[in-house]
C-alpha cells in the first residue's frame, strides 16, 4: 500500500471498518514512526469515542450495579487470577490503541500479584543474567585455555627446534674443533718442513758459497791463466815447512793477486797466515787461515803496487795479521 | 436522584481508575455511576436487546475491575477507554451470535430512531454531558444519511467496509468514501470537544 492509500485508511480504521490485513498493514505503518499518520489517527479516534455520546441515553437497569458490586471479588486482582476465560475478542479493547500510543505516565501503583510477577520476572532475569555471565565466563575460560595451551605448543615447537639447531651446532663445532686440531698438526708438520726446508736451504747456501768460492775465483783463474800478460811468482817453504809450496798469479788488467798455497800447516788457534809483498819494508797483503785437515787455500787480493814488490813472503801471525812481520816465514819467494 | 451531584461521563477523573487498583470499592461504585448510562446505551446500540446489554455490562464492569491496572491514561481518557472495552466486546458478541445462526436486529433503524427521537435533554445526564450529546448528535445529523450509515454499520455493528458494500449493495470503493468523508466532518465539526480536554 501507498502511503497515501494509508492515509486514506486511518479513518476507516477508527471505525473498525478495515479488514484484519488492512488493519495490519496500517500498524505496521504507524510503528514504522509516520507523525502523519499518527496525529491523524488519534484525532479520528477521539472523533470514534465520541459517538456513542450521540445515541439516546439508557439508564442501565438498578438492580444491574448491585449485581455486580456482588459478582465482583473484594480483591481485583484475586478475580483476576479467579477469572473464567471467556470468549477470546478479535480487538482487545486498549491494546489495538494501546500499541500505537506509548505510555506518557507510568503506572501509579503495584498490586500484591503484580509485585509477585514483577519479582518472578526479576528473579528469573537475574537468575538468567547470571546463568549468561556465568557460561560467557566458562566461555572465556575455556578459549583462554585454549590460547595457553596453543601457546604452549608453540613454544613447545621452538624449543624442539631451538634444540635441533643447538644439536646441529655442536655437530658443527666438534668438526670444526677436529678440523681445527687436524690444521694444528698440519702447522706443526709444516713448520717441522719448514725447519727441514731452513736446513736444506741453509745447507744449500753453504753448498752454494762453497761452490761461488771455488767457482768464481776459478772462473777468473781460468781466465788469468789463459792471460798473456799474469805475472807469476812461485814461493817455496822455509825451513819451518819445507813441504809447503806456493804460487803467486796477478792479473795487470784487473790489479788482483792470486795466492794459492799447499801444505802449509794448520793454524795454532789465535794465529793466521799474512802474505806479504815486500819492497823496501813488507806491506801485508791480506791474512788466511788453515784450519785442521786443509791441504791447500786460495787467496784473492787487490794488489795495484804489485809490479813495485821484489819479493813476496808468508809469515804466521796473530790472528787479524800485523803491520809488520813478526811470526816465522812459511813462504818465501823472489819477483821476476 | 444523583444527577445533579454526578461528575460528567466525558471528564472521569483518571485518579478514579487508580483508587480502583487498589482495591477502592468505593472508586469503583463511582466510576460505574458515571459510565453506565454511556456503556449501557452503546451496549443496547450494538446488541438491540435489553438482556444482553444487561450481561455485556456486567462483563465489561468486572472486567474492568480485573484489569483496570492495565488503564494508562497516556493511551486516552477513562470514559475512552471503557467505550473501547464496551464496543469490542459487544461487536464479539454480536459476531458469536452471527456465528451461531441468530438473526441480527437491525441495528440501523433503532439507530436512526433513537437518534432522530432523542436528542432533547436527559434527566440521567450533566449538563457538560447533555452539551456533548447535543454536539455529536448535531454532527451525525449534518451529515448525508448515507455517510451517517456507513459509519454507524462499521462502529456500531462491527462490519468491515467489504461488508457494508455487501449489505447495502455498494461499490467497496464508495463505502470507503463515505466514512472517509464523514468521518473527516465529523473531525472537523467535534475538534474543538477534545481540544477542550475531555476526550481524545
Amino acid at each position: 500500500m501507498t502511503h497515501e492509500e494509508l492515509e486514506e485508511a486511518v479513518p476507516l480504521y477508527a471505525t473498525g471498518a478495515l479488514d484484519r490485513a488492512e488493519r495490519q498493514a496500517l500498524e505496521a505503518h504507524l510503528l514504522s514512526g509516520c507523525q502523519s499518520c499518527h496525529n491523524a489517527l488519534k484525532e479520528y479516534q477521539s472523533v470514534a469515542s465520541l459517538l456513542p455520546f450521540g445515541l439516546t441515553p439508557m439508564q442501565a437497569p438498578r438492580a444491574l450495579k448491585a449485581k455486580i458490586m456482588a459478582a465482583r471479588n473484594p480483591d481485583p486482582l484475586a478475580i483476576d487470577g479467579s477469572a473464567k476465560e471467556t470468549l477470546r475478542p478479535s480487538l482487545e479493547p486498549g491494546e489495538w490503541m494501546n500499541h500505537l500510543f506509548p505510555p506518557i505516565v507510568p503506572a501509579r501503583s503495584f498490586s500484591l500479584p503484580w509485585a509477585i510477577g514483577f519479582a518472578t520476572l526479576l528473579i528469573v532475569g537475574a537468575g538468567g543474567y547470571f546463568a549468561w555471565t556465568y557460561s560467557v565466563q566458562l566461555s572465556e575460560d575455556a578459549s583462554k585455555i585454549r590460547q595457553l595451551e596453543g601457546s604452549v605448543l608453540d613454544q613447545a615447537t621452538k624449543i624442539a627446534t631451538l634444540q635441533r639447531e643447538v644439536s646441529t651446532r655442536d655437530r658443527v663445532l666438534a668438526e670444526l674443533q677436529v678440523d681445527a686440531q687436524r690444521k694444528a698438526n698440519d702447522a706443526i708438520e709444516l713448520k717441522g718442513q719448514l725447519m727441514e726446508r731452513e736446513v736444506e736451504l741453509e745447507t744449500t747456501r753453504a753448498d752454494l758459497t762453497a761452490a761461488m768460492r771455488g767457482k768464481i775465483p776459478q772462473d777468473e783463474l781460468a781466465a788469468l791463466l789463459r792471460r798473456p800478460d799474469a805475472k807469476v811468482v812461485t814461493l817455496a817453504g822455509a825451513d819451518v815447512a819445507k813441504q809447503a809450496s806456493a804460487v803467486l798469479l796477478y792479473n795487470p788488467t784487473t790489479q788482483k793477486v792470486w795466492l794459492y798455497s799447499a801444505h802449509l800447516p794448520e793454524c795454532p788457534r789465535g794465529t793466521a797466515y799474512q802474505l806479504w809483498a815486500i819492497d823496501q819494508t813488507p806491506v801485508s797483503v791480506g791474512t788466511f787461515h788453515m784450519d785442521a785437515g786443509d791441504t791447500a787455500h786460495l787467496l784473492v787480493k787487490r794488489l795495484p803496487d804489485f809490479e813495485k814488490a821484489k819479493k813476496f813472503a808468508v809469515s804466521l801471525e796473530p790472528a787479524g795479521g800485523r803491520p809488520q812481520p813478526s811470526g816465522p816465514i812459511y813462504l818465501i819467494g823472489q819477483a821476476s | 436522584m444523583d444527577t445533579p451531584t454526578r461528575r460528567a461521563t466525558s471528564s472521569i477523573d483518571p485518579s478514579l481508575l487508580t483508587s480502583i487498583v487498589k482495591g477502592d470499592q468505593q472508586a469503583f461504585s463511582q466510576l460505574y455511576d458515571h459510565s453506565s448510562t454511556l456503556l449501557y446505551t452503546l451496549a443496547f446500540r450494538i446488541l438491540g436487546n435489553r438482556e444482553e446489554a444487561d450481561e455485556l455490562l456486567q462483563d465489561v464492569y468486572l472486567e474492568v475491575w480485573r484489569k483496570v491496572a492495565r488503564y494508562d491514561i497516556g493511551r486516552g481518557t477513562p470514559i475512552a477507554w471503557l467505550i473501547t472495552l464496551t464496543r469490542s466486546r459487544a461487536i464479539d458478541r454480536l459476531r458469536a451470535r452471527t456465528t451461531r445462526g441468530r438473526q441480527v436486529t437491525s441495528a440501523l433503524d433503532v439507530s436512526v430512531s433513537s437518534r432522530v427521537a432523542d436528542l432533547g435533554p436527559s434527566p440521567f445526564e450533566t449538563q457538560a454531558d447533555q452539551e456533548l450529546r447535543m454536539a455529536v448528535g448535531s454532527a451525525m445529523t449534518s451529515l448525508p444519511p448515507a455517510q451517517q450509515q456507513a459509519i454507524e454499520l462499521a462502529y456500531y455493528e462491527g462490519l468491515s467496509h467489504n461488508e457494508i458494500a455487501a449489505r447495502l449493495n455498494q461499490p467497496l470503493g464508495t463505502v470507503k468514501t463515505r466514512i472517509k468523508l464523514g468521518m473527516s466532518k465529523l473531525r472537523e465539526s467535534l475538534r474543538h470537544s477534545w481540544e477542550q480536554g475531555d476526550l481524545g
